[in-house]
Protein backbone atom coordinates (compact mmCIF):
# COMPACT_ATOMS: atom_id res chain seq x y z
CA UNK A 1 0.00 0.00 0.00
CA UNK A 2 1.13 3.56 -1.02
CA UNK A 3 1.29 5.99 1.82
CA UNK A 4 1.65 9.35 0.69
CA UNK A 5 3.53 11.21 3.47
CA UNK A 6 2.15 14.82 2.62
CA UNK A 7 -1.16 13.62 2.75
CA UNK A 8 -3.91 15.65 4.21
CA UNK A 9 -6.81 12.92 2.73
CA UNK A 10 -7.73 10.73 5.69
CA UNK A 11 -7.79 7.56 3.90
CA UNK A 12 -4.99 5.83 1.95
CA UNK A 13 -4.29 4.86 -1.70
CA UNK A 14 -5.18 1.62 -1.97
CA UNK A 15 -3.72 -1.49 -3.69
CA UNK A 16 -5.18 -0.72 -6.99
CA UNK A 17 -2.74 2.10 -7.37
CA UNK A 18 1.14 2.45 -7.93
CA UNK A 19 3.21 5.60 -7.87
CA UNK A 20 6.74 5.01 -8.92
CA UNK A 21 9.76 5.95 -8.08
CA UNK A 22 10.32 10.23 -7.82
CA UNK A 23 6.46 10.65 -8.59
CA UNK A 24 4.17 12.90 -6.88
CA UNK A 25 0.69 12.42 -6.17
CA UNK A 26 -0.94 15.39 -4.39
CA UNK A 27 -3.15 13.24 -2.38
CA UNK A 28 -5.27 10.10 -2.38
CA UNK A 29 -8.13 12.50 -2.39
CA UNK A 30 -7.16 11.97 -6.33
CA UNK A 31 -8.80 8.39 -5.94
CA UNK A 32 -11.77 8.84 -3.73
CA UNK A 33 -14.28 7.79 -6.63
CA UNK A 34 -11.98 5.65 -8.17
CA UNK A 35 -12.74 1.96 -8.81
CA UNK A 36 -10.30 1.35 -10.74
CA UNK A 37 -6.70 0.86 -11.44
CA UNK A 38 -3.73 3.58 -11.63
CA UNK A 39 -0.13 2.82 -12.83
CA UNK A 40 2.27 5.94 -12.68
CA UNK A 41 5.92 5.60 -13.68
CA UNK A 42 8.60 7.83 -12.63
CA UNK A 43 9.13 11.19 -12.09
CA UNK A 44 5.42 12.53 -12.63
CA UNK A 45 3.64 15.01 -11.14
CA UNK A 46 0.36 14.36 -10.16
CA UNK A 47 -0.82 17.75 -8.98
CA UNK A 48 -3.91 19.43 -6.96
CA UNK A 49 -7.52 19.13 -8.73
CA UNK A 50 -6.38 15.91 -10.74
CA UNK A 51 -9.15 13.06 -10.14
CA UNK A 52 -9.55 9.40 -11.46
CA UNK A 53 -13.05 8.68 -11.49
CA UNK A 54 -12.64 5.44 -12.78
CA UNK A 55 -15.54 2.41 -13.22
CA UNK A 56 -14.66 -1.12 -12.38
CA UNK A 57 -12.73 -1.85 -15.77
CA UNK A 58 -11.04 1.58 -15.87
CA UNK A 59 -7.40 2.01 -16.07
CA UNK A 60 -4.88 4.75 -16.37
CA UNK A 61 -1.26 3.85 -17.02
CA UNK A 62 1.01 6.87 -17.07
CA UNK A 63 4.63 6.57 -18.31
CA UNK A 64 7.46 8.89 -16.97
CA UNK A 65 8.28 12.41 -16.71
CA UNK A 66 4.47 13.18 -17.45
CA UNK A 67 2.87 15.88 -15.54
CA UNK A 68 -0.93 15.92 -14.78
CA UNK A 69 -1.59 19.82 -13.14
CA UNK A 70 -5.18 19.20 -12.77
CA UNK A 71 -7.03 17.08 -14.68
CA UNK A 72 -10.37 14.57 -14.53
CA UNK A 73 -9.95 11.68 -15.81
CA UNK A 74 -13.83 9.63 -15.96
CA UNK A 75 -14.02 6.65 -17.96
CA UNK A 76 -14.72 2.46 -17.09
CA UNK A 77 -12.34 2.13 -19.84
CA UNK A 78 -8.29 2.24 -20.63
CA UNK A 79 -6.51 5.80 -20.40
CA UNK A 80 -3.17 5.61 -21.71
CA UNK A 81 -0.84 8.45 -21.03
CA UNK A 82 3.11 8.06 -22.65
CA UNK A 83 5.99 9.77 -21.22
CA UNK A 84 6.96 13.44 -20.97
CA UNK A 85 3.04 14.31 -21.43
CA UNK A 86 1.68 17.40 -20.29
CA UNK A 87 -1.65 17.86 -19.51
CA UNK A 88 -2.65 21.00 -17.57
CA UNK A 89 -5.64 22.75 -15.51
CA UNK A 90 -9.38 21.23 -15.87
CA UNK A 91 -8.37 18.97 -18.40
CA UNK A 92 -11.25 16.36 -18.84
CA UNK A 93 -10.91 13.16 -20.17
CA UNK A 94 -13.93 11.25 -20.34
CA UNK A 95 -15.86 8.17 -22.22
CA UNK A 96 -18.73 10.42 -22.33
CA UNK A 97 -19.83 14.27 -22.64
CA UNK A 98 -21.78 13.71 -20.05
CA UNK A 99 -20.00 11.56 -17.99
CA UNK A 100 -20.48 10.98 -13.42
CA UNK A 101 -18.78 9.76 -11.29
CA UNK A 102 -18.54 5.90 -11.07
CA UNK A 103 -19.67 5.84 -7.39
CA UNK A 104 -20.67 7.91 -4.17
CA UNK A 105 -20.11 7.33 -0.65
CA UNK A 106 -23.20 5.20 -0.14
CA UNK A 107 -21.30 3.23 -3.29
CA UNK A 108 -21.45 2.28 -6.49
CA UNK A 109 -23.90 3.57 -8.57
CA UNK A 110 -25.84 1.81 -10.88
CA UNK A 111 -24.66 4.09 -14.23
CA UNK A 112 -21.14 3.15 -13.62
CA UNK A 113 -22.13 -0.97 -14.01
CA UNK A 114 -22.35 -1.18 -18.06
CA UNK A 115 -19.74 -2.25 -20.55
CA UNK A 116 -16.19 -1.25 -20.39
CA UNK A 117 -15.72 1.97 -22.91
CA UNK A 118 -13.67 2.73 -25.77
CA UNK A 119 -9.47 3.77 -25.00
CA UNK A 120 -7.73 7.01 -25.02
CA UNK A 121 -4.36 6.77 -26.08
CA UNK A 122 -1.72 9.80 -25.58
CA UNK A 123 1.42 9.71 -27.15
CA UNK A 124 4.83 10.61 -25.70
CA UNK A 125 5.91 14.43 -25.24
CA UNK A 126 1.86 15.20 -25.86
CA UNK A 127 0.91 18.62 -24.97
CA UNK A 128 -2.79 18.81 -23.56
CA UNK A 129 -3.91 22.86 -22.65
CA UNK A 130 -6.57 23.81 -20.38
CA UNK A 131 -9.85 23.30 -20.50
CA UNK A 132 -9.56 20.72 -23.18
CA UNK A 133 -11.64 17.82 -23.45
CA UNK A 134 -10.52 14.53 -24.68
CA UNK A 135 -13.79 12.19 -25.47
CA UNK A 136 -12.83 8.63 -25.95
CA UNK A 137 -12.24 6.81 -28.10
CA UNK A 138 -9.36 8.67 -28.92
CA UNK A 139 -5.72 8.60 -30.05
CA UNK A 140 -3.55 11.77 -29.73
CA UNK A 141 -0.42 11.44 -31.48
CA UNK A 142 3.64 11.31 -29.99
CA UNK A 143 4.71 15.21 -29.75
CA UNK A 144 1.30 16.44 -31.00
CA UNK A 145 -0.79 19.42 -29.19
CA UNK A 146 -4.50 19.87 -28.24
CA UNK A 147 -4.99 23.73 -27.49
CA UNK A 148 -7.04 25.10 -24.69
CA UNK A 149 -10.66 24.48 -24.61
CA UNK A 150 -10.59 21.78 -27.49
CA UNK A 151 -13.30 19.12 -27.60
CA UNK A 152 -11.83 16.23 -29.77
CA UNK A 153 -12.32 12.84 -29.91
CA UNK A 154 -10.74 9.75 -32.74
CA UNK A 155 -7.52 10.48 -34.33
CA UNK A 156 -5.03 13.50 -33.68
CA UNK A 157 -2.12 12.70 -35.70
CA UNK A 158 1.98 12.50 -34.67
CA UNK A 159 3.17 15.96 -34.70
CA UNK A 160 -0.49 17.28 -35.38
CA UNK A 161 -2.12 20.28 -33.55
CA UNK A 162 -5.96 20.21 -32.65
CA UNK A 163 -7.69 23.69 -31.58
CA UNK A 164 -11.23 24.38 -31.81
CA UNK A 165 -14.99 23.23 -30.51
CA UNK A 166 -15.29 21.19 -32.79
CA UNK A 167 -11.69 20.82 -33.35
CA UNK A 168 -9.51 21.23 -36.51
CA UNK A 169 -6.66 19.30 -37.00
CA UNK A 170 -3.35 20.95 -38.61
CA UNK A 171 -0.21 18.66 -39.18
CA UNK A 172 2.95 20.02 -38.84
CA UNK A 173 4.92 20.13 -41.89
CA UNK B 1 -4.55 14.76 10.46
CA UNK B 2 -7.87 16.21 11.52
CA UNK B 3 -9.58 16.37 8.24
CA UNK B 4 -13.54 15.52 8.86
CA UNK B 5 -14.29 12.88 6.43
CA UNK B 6 -17.76 13.44 6.67
CA UNK B 7 -17.11 16.37 4.69
CA UNK B 8 -16.36 14.64 1.90
CA UNK B 9 -19.21 11.76 2.06
CA UNK B 10 -21.78 13.68 2.48
CA UNK B 11 -22.43 12.80 6.01
CA UNK B 12 -21.90 16.05 7.22
CA UNK B 13 -24.56 17.66 9.34
CA UNK B 14 -27.17 19.98 7.75
CA UNK B 15 -28.08 21.59 10.89
CA UNK B 16 -26.56 24.89 10.60
CA UNK B 17 -27.67 25.73 6.93
CA UNK B 18 -29.81 28.44 6.52
CA UNK B 19 -33.84 27.58 7.03
CA UNK B 20 -34.48 28.55 3.57
CA UNK B 21 -32.52 25.54 1.99
CA UNK B 22 -34.91 22.74 1.56
CA UNK B 23 -34.33 19.17 0.70
CA UNK B 24 -36.02 16.38 -0.64
CA UNK B 25 -36.02 12.90 0.52
CA UNK B 26 -32.64 11.30 0.03
CA UNK B 27 -30.97 14.25 -1.13
CA UNK B 28 -26.94 13.64 -0.77
CA UNK B 29 -24.51 16.67 -1.38
CA UNK B 30 -20.72 15.58 -0.51
CA UNK B 31 -19.55 18.53 0.60
CA UNK B 32 -20.70 21.52 2.65
CA UNK B 33 -18.62 24.11 0.59
CA UNK B 34 -21.13 23.85 -1.95
CA UNK B 35 -23.23 25.58 0.41
CA UNK B 36 -20.65 28.37 0.97
CA UNK B 37 -22.12 30.90 -1.60
CA UNK B 38 -25.24 30.66 -0.75
CA UNK B 39 -26.76 34.14 0.69
CA UNK B 40 -30.71 34.21 -0.93
CA UNK B 41 -33.24 35.77 1.70
CA UNK B 42 -35.91 34.08 -0.55
CA UNK B 43 -37.99 31.32 0.72
CA UNK B 44 -37.08 28.86 -0.06
CA UNK B 45 -34.07 30.21 -2.05
CA UNK B 46 -32.84 26.67 -2.91
CA UNK B 47 -35.08 23.55 -3.19
CA UNK B 48 -33.40 20.03 -4.14
CA UNK B 49 -35.90 17.92 -5.06
CA UNK B 50 -36.15 13.79 -3.76
CA UNK B 51 -32.70 11.68 -4.48
CA UNK B 52 -30.57 14.68 -6.00
CA UNK B 53 -26.56 13.82 -5.97
CA UNK B 54 -24.48 17.35 -5.48
CA UNK B 55 -20.57 15.81 -5.95
CA UNK B 56 -18.14 18.28 -4.66
CA UNK B 57 -17.38 20.61 -7.22
CA UNK B 58 -20.89 22.06 -7.13
CA UNK B 59 -21.54 25.52 -6.15
CA UNK B 60 -24.65 26.78 -5.15
CA UNK B 61 -24.08 30.18 -5.95
CA UNK B 62 -27.17 31.88 -4.87
CA UNK B 63 -27.70 35.86 -4.38
CA UNK B 64 -30.12 37.76 -2.12
CA UNK B 65 -33.14 38.12 -4.27
CA UNK B 66 -32.93 35.09 -6.09
CA UNK B 67 -34.26 31.46 -6.31
CA UNK B 68 -32.74 28.18 -7.61
CA UNK B 69 -34.48 24.92 -7.88
CA UNK B 70 -33.45 21.45 -8.62
CA UNK B 71 -35.88 18.24 -9.47
CA UNK B 72 -36.15 15.28 -8.51
CA UNK B 73 -33.17 12.54 -9.23
CA UNK B 74 -31.22 15.02 -11.09
CA UNK B 75 -27.14 14.60 -10.93
CA UNK B 76 -25.00 17.48 -10.31
CA UNK B 77 -21.67 16.57 -10.98
CA UNK B 78 -20.00 19.92 -11.50
CA UNK B 79 -22.16 22.89 -11.89
CA UNK B 80 -21.35 26.24 -10.73
CA UNK B 81 -24.89 28.09 -10.37
CA UNK B 82 -24.14 31.76 -10.47
CA UNK B 83 -27.96 32.40 -9.69
CA UNK B 84 -29.20 36.27 -9.44
CA UNK B 85 -32.66 35.61 -10.23
CA UNK B 86 -33.93 32.28 -11.10
CA UNK B 87 -32.42 29.14 -12.59
CA UNK B 88 -34.48 26.00 -12.54
CA UNK B 89 -33.70 22.66 -13.14
CA UNK B 90 -36.28 19.65 -13.89
CA UNK B 91 -36.35 16.14 -13.40
CA UNK B 92 -33.56 13.50 -13.98
CA UNK B 93 -31.21 15.91 -15.35
CA UNK B 94 -27.67 15.19 -15.94
CA UNK B 95 -24.97 17.86 -15.15
CA UNK B 96 -21.62 16.73 -15.28
CA UNK B 97 -18.11 18.12 -14.94
CA UNK B 98 -17.14 21.38 -15.17
CA UNK B 99 -20.23 23.29 -15.71
CA UNK B 100 -21.28 27.02 -15.43
CA UNK B 101 -24.81 28.40 -15.66
CA UNK B 102 -25.27 31.82 -15.46
CA UNK B 103 -28.65 33.83 -15.27
CA UNK B 104 -26.67 37.06 -15.19
CA UNK B 105 -23.99 39.12 -16.28
CA UNK B 106 -23.04 39.77 -12.79
CA UNK B 107 -21.55 43.29 -13.89
CA UNK B 108 -22.59 45.66 -16.50
CA UNK B 109 -21.14 45.63 -20.00
CA UNK B 110 -21.68 49.02 -20.77
CA UNK B 111 -18.24 50.82 -20.28
CA UNK B 112 -19.64 53.69 -18.46
CA UNK B 113 -21.74 51.40 -16.55
CA UNK B 114 -19.23 49.61 -15.73
CA UNK B 115 -16.40 51.84 -14.43
CA UNK B 116 -19.15 52.85 -11.75
CA UNK B 117 -19.48 49.07 -10.97
CA UNK B 118 -16.00 48.39 -10.43
CA UNK B 119 -15.67 51.21 -8.10
CA UNK B 120 -18.89 50.40 -6.11
CA UNK B 121 -17.88 46.44 -5.96
CA UNK B 122 -14.21 47.58 -4.91
CA UNK B 123 -13.65 45.75 -1.71
CA UNK B 124 -14.16 49.59 0.30
CA UNK B 125 -16.98 50.67 -2.06
CA UNK B 126 -20.38 51.37 -1.73
CA UNK B 127 -22.37 48.64 -3.36
CA UNK B 128 -25.76 50.40 -3.28
CA UNK B 129 -23.81 52.66 -5.68
CA UNK B 130 -23.98 49.58 -8.48
CA UNK B 131 -25.88 49.94 -11.53
CA UNK B 132 -28.63 47.51 -12.35
CA UNK B 133 -27.54 44.26 -14.18
CA UNK B 134 -30.17 42.53 -16.30
CA UNK B 135 -31.04 39.03 -15.15
CA UNK B 136 -32.90 36.49 -17.50
CA UNK B 137 -33.45 33.37 -15.80
CA UNK B 138 -32.26 29.77 -17.25
CA UNK B 139 -34.56 26.72 -16.87
CA UNK B 140 -33.01 23.35 -17.99
CA UNK B 141 -36.31 20.91 -18.47
CA UNK B 142 -36.76 17.55 -17.52
CA UNK B 143 -34.40 14.85 -18.94
CA UNK B 144 -31.68 18.03 -20.57
CA UNK B 145 -28.16 16.45 -20.08
CA UNK B 146 -25.36 19.08 -20.20
CA UNK B 147 -22.02 18.23 -21.49
CA UNK B 148 -18.68 18.79 -19.65
CA UNK B 149 -17.53 22.17 -19.14
CA UNK B 150 -20.38 23.68 -20.75
CA UNK B 151 -21.53 27.21 -20.11
CA UNK B 152 -25.09 27.87 -20.12
CA UNK B 153 -26.05 31.66 -20.05
CA UNK B 154 -28.70 34.21 -18.94
CA UNK B 155 -31.96 33.42 -20.24
CA UNK B 156 -31.62 30.18 -21.81
CA UNK B 157 -34.00 27.47 -22.14
CA UNK B 158 -32.64 24.07 -22.87
CA UNK B 159 -35.72 21.78 -24.13
CA UNK B 160 -36.80 18.70 -22.43
CA UNK B 161 -34.72 15.75 -23.42
CA UNK B 162 -31.73 17.81 -24.95
CA UNK B 163 -27.71 17.07 -25.39
CA UNK B 164 -25.64 19.74 -24.68
CA UNK B 165 -22.16 18.90 -25.69
CA UNK B 166 -19.23 19.02 -24.12
CA UNK B 167 -17.17 22.93 -23.66
CA UNK B 168 -20.61 24.18 -25.66
CA UNK B 169 -21.43 27.66 -25.09
CA UNK B 170 -25.15 28.33 -25.11
CA UNK B 171 -25.96 31.85 -25.43
CA UNK B 172 -29.99 30.82 -26.83
CA UNK B 173 -32.74 28.28 -26.46
CA UNK B 174 -32.68 24.29 -26.97
CA UNK B 175 -35.46 23.19 -28.14
CA UNK B 176 -36.22 19.51 -26.85
CA UNK B 177 -34.79 16.79 -27.67
CA UNK B 178 -31.98 18.48 -29.71
CA UNK B 179 -28.47 17.98 -29.85
CA UNK B 180 -25.97 20.99 -29.82
CA UNK B 181 -22.43 21.82 -29.46
CA UNK B 182 -19.33 24.26 -30.11
CA UNK B 183 -19.21 27.89 -28.93
CA UNK B 184 -21.82 29.69 -30.11
CA UNK B 185 -23.50 26.35 -29.76
CA UNK B 186 -25.95 25.48 -32.42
Amino acid sequence: MTVLEHDWFPRPVTDTVTVGERSWLYSSYACHHNRGRITIGADCGIYNGTQFELGPQGEVQIGDFSTLVGAIIATNGSVSIADHVFIAHEVFIAASPWAQPPCDARGPLATSTGATDPPVVIGSGAWIGTRAVILAPARIGRDAIVGAGTVVSGVVPDGATASGNPAQIRVRR
Amino acid sequence: MSFPIEEVTGEWDRSSLPANIEFGDRVWVERPQAFARFISRRKPGLRLGDDVRAYGWTVFNVEPEATLTVGPRSVLVGAIFMCAERIEVGADVVISYGVTIADSDFHPLDPEARRLDAEASAPYGDPSRRPPVAHAPVVIEDGAWIGIGAIVLKGVRVGAGARVGAGAVVTREVPAGAHVEGNPAR
